[in-house]
């Protein structure tokens, strides 16, 4: 890479915390070593390494001529990205959830969603929404607009739906059911690499006995793409 | 008018004196062949006017190769976690955390320690209330969202320099023991220190808390821990 502005300023560490020790003339060359968020490792003619910020970098060129391009994690970034995952706290019918989830895009609009949950009963009592276990969906999510700083989702999909072992009750014989669910949800960025997510889930357990059992969870939290 | 006419006679004027000195000018060069040039030139009227000299100079292409990304630590934990009425016990665990940005980081995180004796248990040799029986462990895992601040040096003698960053952080999660499993809210910080690029060595209190009906009532439990991290990025 070929600095073009005056100079380019080298860190000994990724943060603008960390103090400028090397500058970089204009016309002299660094080699990029790796990146750490948005600052890249680089090393310099004279051997020298540093930390550069990505937003200097990108003002540097190629041996051909052209301009360095690494993806900023911008606003454009929130509208297409590979990856995203995330953490959510809610509510599922009654007991308190703890939520993860990893999105593959497959382009802007559809995302392969994969999302392990935990609900926590509120007290040990027997009772239905007491209950404490885990669910496991894999479903597809269609993102409307996702230009939009706020992009309304819906979602579609399927999982696994286990219930602890209740030592008051335990002649419970539904512990691990197969459980299908649609749903809706929200998307706003807020900045650099993070948005908000929340979502509303209507859930139905194939349950062996001879009603299903049909159960509301919602969740918001914090998320990121890359 | 009269500019149009004197425009005219001047265009005439010029015509007489270059053209003929072009057609001197061209004469030996008559019967040569048309140089190569000109072929571009014929598809269409509109075509670029021919170059003069045809660069035959391969271009470079230059591929760039994928910057090596570094935003994952992962590693483990050891220390002390004190167990509201369960006394003080050495805690392990392991750590997920990923680098969004140089302030922000999410973290996962699960540690494993063992219950001591209650003070009930301390009084009243061999029994047993909770009917814990062998399995007196308590697990906990949290997803947490940290920041960095406070970024800076630190100098360990005279030559010897460590970049280091404290951080707090922030999350929901789940602590099980006695067959019961909590929804549990930790928070806490720390001191991060590293002596190369990809190690990391850190210094952490966290706060889990959560409520607990496990002793008959319904009450808050505050459990603390400290430990000693040390983590690799990758």
């Amino acid at each position: 890479m070929f600095v073009t502005e005056p100079y380019l300023e080298l860190r000994t560490g990724p943060g603008r915390g960390y103090p400028v020790t090397q500058v970089v003339g204009r016309g002299e060359s660094v080699e990029i070593l790796k990146r750490r968020t948005d600052w890249l490792k680089v090393r310099t003619e004279r051997g020298i390494e540093g930390w550069a910020a990505q937003r200097d970098m990108v003002k540097t060129l190629l041996a051909d001529g052209t301009l360095l391009s690494i993806d900023l994690g911008d606003r454009a970034g929130f509208t297409s990205h590979r990856w995203e995952a995330g953490g959510m706290v809610g509510d599922f019918d009654g007991a308190n959830l703890v939520s993860g989830y990893l999105a593959f895009s497959l382009n802007d609009h559809l995302k392969i969603d994969l999302s392990p949950s935990q609900f926590l009963g509120v007290t040990s009592n027997a009772a239905p929404a007491d209950r404490s276990g885990y669910t496991l969906d894999i479903g597809l999510n269609h993102v409307f607009v996702p230009e939009w700083r706020f992009s309304p989702f819906v979602t579609l999909g399927g999982g696994l739906f286990n219930v602890n072992r209740d030592p008051q009750n335990p002649q419970a014989v539904d512990l691990h059911d197969q459980s299908a669910y649609y749903g809706a949800g929200f998307r706003f960025y807020l900045t650099r690499r993070f948005f908000v997510r929340g979502e509303y889930k209507n859930r139905v357990v194939f349950t062996s006995r001879n009603d299903n059992e049909e159960l509301e969870e919602w969740k918001v939290g914090l998320a990121f793409f890359f | 008018m009269e500019s149009r006419t004197r425009l005219f006679l001047l265009t005439l004027a010029a015509a007489t004196t270059v053209l003929p000195g072009c057609a001197s000018f061209r004469w030996p060069w008559q019967d040569a062949p048309p140089p190569a040039v000109e072929p571009a030139s014929t598809d269409s009227d509109n075509a670029p006017p021919p170059r003069v000299i045809e660069p035959e100079v391969e271009r470079r292409k230059i591929k760039v190769a994928k910057i090596d990304q570094e935003n994952i630590e992962v590693g483990g934990f050891y220390g002390v976690m004190s167990v509201d009425d369960f006394g003080s016990n050495p805690v392990y665990g392991a750590t997920l955390t990923y680098h969004v940005t140089e302030d922000f980081f999410f973290r996962a995180e699960a540690g494993q320690t063992k219950l001591g004796l209650t003070s009930f248990e301390i009084l009243n040799p061999g029994s047993d209330p909770l009917n814990l029986g062998t399995d007196r462990r308590l697990t906990y895992y949290g997803l947490s969202v940290g920041y960095n601040f406070l970024p800076g040096e630190v100098f360990l003698g005279r030559n010897l320099a460590m970049n280091s960053a404290f951080y707090v952080l922030g999350g929901v999660g789940s602590t099980k023991f006695a067959d019961d499993e909590r929804f549990t809210l930790n928070f806490g910080g720390g001191y991060r220190i590293l002596p190369t690029d990809w190690l990391a060595v850190s210094i952490e209190v966290q706060d889990r808390v959560y409520e607990s009906d496990i002793f008959g009532k319904n009450e808050l439990v505050n459990n603390l821990e400290a430990y000693l991290g040390v983590t690799v990025f990758f």
